[in-house]
């Protein structure tokens, strides 16, 4: 090969995109060469400044953010999530009209803020009766919040199936233990679905049942040595919680039913969960 | 019978009462409306969770593209804030036509949105800035190129070489970052510009000739 030749195989042949016969050819002649080779050299050197030394400019973690609640509100899943006034039907919102091609940022950010702003609200509002001494006490706190706010928001389920089969699969792949999904529809608590919740620094399975036209949350978690091992029954505000454990995992089951109700749920998961 | 409620404990009383509730007529027609709600709760929970799923597997297949994304919008457009709208609404149109992708290179796939995405805007607002404007070919006996010595001693200035790029054609930038940054193949990197391999690599060499010379004239504008 002459000196064109190899001119004009340099770039495919830094590139690695040369045959194996082709790129060999290329290699003799550069060692043999002093001018192509000095030619090759700097060639490298563009390519490592550009690879090396040119700024990488990675996504910042604001912008990460912001797709993933665009894309949210795309499909509409951001919508009422702790708005009291939406009631209990979930207000789906309409596909948000396309806007001007580059104006969305804005937009993103004032329903942020205003997601931000309510959620400031509703915690301040909830706060006062979360000063009470116990850990259950503000656990219970959060399990009525929990417990309300999916039945608020058009977020009570996330998979919606009476199926044990689809649900408990479901819930597997995306928690890092596995729940035990029972169907009670036999005993009048139908299974509406499950739902990956969030409860007291820990994620959390919770199943939707259904009892006449009451809503049982239950939510399911390994045990840690914060949980209780005894069993609590508790009323607040109108709800009441029923917490037991079976060695492996803790169970806090929270509705608005009447507590005989709930206490019967509770000993039908316990005896189906012994059962297994 | 009086007599025996009061001697009940008082929580029994109250769960009588409470089932008692449920036996009304009244409640049974609020009831029904509430069941007819829950049906279209139900059916809109499902539509979500069709939706919600293929979220997952859009974000499981497209967010990890997302550095790749912005680099190439921010070579584009040279300036941050564009770079993040034009990455922002990439997604937005990838996620519309996501159904529609079934190929396997989901990276080359998004980065061509971002790339029709970023020349829309382009257009939008530096038409100038699309084509070469100069003339290749007068650049080598343009002035005094400098050294390979010396550009090897400069290779390592990263804000000449930043500088550098940013004086580049757009079609320059993306294809430097392209090849080198995202290590992408002439095919690729073909698919991608709606251009044959081999158009790929005689505009790389230009490119990097055309590097070269911007980087020998801010070296001798240095001295």
């Amino acid at each position: 090969m002459n000196c064109e030749e190899i001119k004009n195989l340099m770039d495919a042949y830094l590139d690695g995109e040369l045959d194996p016969v082709t790129s060999q050819k290329v290699e003799e002649h550069l060692r043999s060469c002093g001018n192509c080779e000095r030619a090759y050299e700097v060639e490298t050197a563009m390519a490592h400044a550009i690879r090396q030394t040119a700024p990488y400019y990675k996504a910042p973690i604001e912008l990460r953010e912001r797709i993933q609640f665009s894309l949210r509100e795309a499909i509409g899943a951001t919508s009422s999530h702790g708005t009291a006034g939406a009631g209990p039907l979930p207000v789906r919102r309409h596909q948000a009209a396309r806007r001007g091609v580059f104006f969305e940022m804005p937009w993103s950010w004032v329903a942020l803020a205003a997601a931000i702003v309510l959620g400031a609200i509703i915690g301040s509002t909830l706060s006062p009766r979360l000063q009470q001494p116990g850990s259950d006490q503000f656990l219970a706190t959060e399990l009525i919040a929990n417990h309300v706010r999916s039945l608020m928001a058009d977020h009570l389920t996330d998979v919606a199936s009476s199926d044990q089969h689809t649900v408990k699969p479901w819930l597997d792949t995306k928690l890092d233990f596995a729940a035990p999904v029972l169907d009670l529809s036999g005993d009048g608590f139908p299974l509406i679905g499950g739902r990956l919740d969030y409860l007291d620094n820990h994620s959390a399975a919770a199943l939707v049942y259904q009892r006449r036209k009451h809503f049982i949350n239950l939510f399911i978690w390994p045990t840690t040595s914060a949980d209780g091992k005894t069993q609590t029954t508790m009323a607040r505000e109108g709800y009441h919680l029923v917490r037991w454990t079976d060695g492996d995992f803790t169970y806090w089951a929270v509705s608005d039913v009447s507590l005989s109700d709930l206490q019967n749920f509770k000993q039908l998961i316990e005896q189906q969960t012994a059962r297994r | 019978m009086q007599f025996v409620a009061e001697a009940q404990p008082i929580k029994n009383a109250m769960a009588a009462t409470l089932e008692a509730e449920y036996a009304f007529g009244a409640e049974d027609l609020e009831a029904r409306d509430k069941v007819v709600k829950f049906a279209v709760f139900q059916r809109h929970e499902e539509q979500g969770a069709a939706q919600e799923h293929e979220l997952a597997s859009f974000e499981a297949m497209m967010l990890p593209h997302m550095d790749a994304a912005h680099n190439l919008a921010r070579w584009l457009l040279r300036n941050e804030q564009d770079a993040q709208d034009v990455v922002q609404e990439a997604y937005l149109r990838a996620f519309k036509s996501f159904s529609g992708f079934h190929g396997s290179n989901g990276r080359a796939w998004l980065l061509t949105i971002v790339r029709n995405t970023s020349y829309t805007l382009l257009k939008k607002n530096r038409a100038a800035d699309l084509t070469t404007t100069f003339d290749e070919e007068v650049h080598a006996s343009g002035h005094q190129s400098s050294s390979p010595a010396t550009i090897l001693e400069h290779a390592e200035d990263a804000e000449l070489i930043k500088n550098a790029m940013n004086e580049l054609p757009a079609e320059f930038r993306e294809i430097l970052a392209l090849r080198h940054q995202e290590d992408l193949s002439y095919q690729e990197i073909g698919d991608i510009l709606k251009i044959p391999a081999g158009t790929v690599m005689s505009r790389l060499a230009r490119a990097r000739a055309k590097l070269r010379e911007y980087l020998s004239s801010q070296i001798s504008q240095e001295k």
